[in-house]
């Protein structure tokens, strides 16, 4: 027996936890009269913590056989600018109050799991309990869309288990979303 | 001859009073003033460059009011940098020998540019040139999240 199932998935960018003020570093002097003159100018600016996640691509299990856990893991890129490159990492679905599920046009539900990794190219990590942020999560990105090296910097794993598998309808399309924030920590 | 010995000495002495009486301004004599400290505020990671510029006075007593302008900042070695701690987010100089300008030469730290004109010979007229800072987008985006500070110091000279 086969069954069909499809999840989408979007990312969220996360916008800044605080803006940072800048502080006043001095007053400017003014040159006096001579055969050199010299004037003093004092400059401030803040950079506020920022994070971004990129890379994500659509989830799709087709055709799978319910004998066996199904199981999609991808690499992403997430980049955040504090000192530490620390984040944290939500995830919601789009079931009832936001549960990890898929669900049918006719309202037959299946839940997922959700894993996350802070290295790039793995197929297990933490578990994900939706709502909850998972803190702690540092990253290498060298700028948000990780343009340069390196390319990836996490690792997104999507699951459905044998036992769930198992209740779903045959050749029934089962679709969500998974919505990821990211929180620069 | 006694005669025009004291004429001699009376022209000697107004020779004296015309040289002592030339304006101080007329000497090599430069002055940078009306300097304002710049504040950038948050800076914005969308990518864009940020840019302040202050109208300033730079006046020359030199023959055609020439001057050179040497800008060094705070940071290693006078670099041109502000600091958050241990992090650094460079940012550029340009100037400007007219005021109310957005954009000018690129200053390099602790290097003289030269060949600038003034039309001021004190700062008691209005400005005159401009001074521009730039923090680039490309630079604000790698910067640490927090606050910088520096202090950029502008030498003019008379030459």
């Amino acid at each position: 027996m086969f069954y069909s199932s499809s999840l989408l998935r979007r990312a969220t960018m996360v916008i800044a936890s605080g803006t940072l003020v800048a502080s006043s570093a001095g007053a400017a002097t003014q040159g006096t009269l001579g055969v050199n003159s010299t004037g003093t100018v004092s400059i401030t600016a803040s950079v506020a913590a920022r994070a971004q996640i990129t890379g994500l691509t659509d989830v799709t299990f087709a055709a799978v056989d319910p004998t066996v856990a199904a199981s999609n893991a991808q690499s992403d890129c997430v980049w955040t600018n504090t000192l530490n490159r620390g984040y944290s990492i939500t995830a919601s679905g789009s079931g009832t109050a936001s549960a990890f599920t898929l669900a049918s046009s006719s309202s037959l539900t299946v839940p997922y799991t959700v894993q996350w990794a802070a290295s790039t190219g793995q197929t297990s990590g933490t578990a994900l309990t939706t709502g909850t942020a998972a803190t702690g999560m540092t990253s290498l990105a060298a700028n948000p869309t990780c343009s340069t090296a390196p390319s990836t910097t996490s690792s997104l794993v999507i699951g459905i288990s044998s036992a769930n598998l198992l209740t779903m309808t045959a050749a029934t399309s089962y679709t969500g979303t998974l919505t990821l924030l990211i929180t620069p920590q | 001859m006694r005669r025009d010995l004291r004429a001699g000495g009376i022209a000697w002495r107004l020779m004296a009073a015309l040289i002592t009486a030339m304006p101080a301004a007329a000497s090599a004599d430069v002055q940078i003033n009306r300097l304002s400290d710049m504040t950038f505020g948050a800076l914005p990671t969308t990518g864009a460059d940020q840019v302040q510029t202050e109208s300033v006075c730079a006046a020359s007593g030199l023959i055609g009011g020439l001057y050179s302008v040497t800008a060094t900042g705070s940071g290693s070695g006078g670099l041109f940098t502000l600091a958050n701690g241990s992090a650094a987010l460079p940012y550029e100089v340009q100037w400007s020998a007219t005021a109310g300008q957005s954009s000018g030469t690129n200053l390099t730290a602790g290097s003289a540019l030269t060949g600038l004109t003034a039309a001021l010979l004190n700062c008691t007229l209005g400005p005159n040139a401009s001074l521009i800072v730039v923090i680039r987008g490309a630079q604000i985006v790698k910067a640490t999240a927090g606050s910088y500070s520096g202090t950029l110091t502008i030498i003019l000279s008379a030459n």
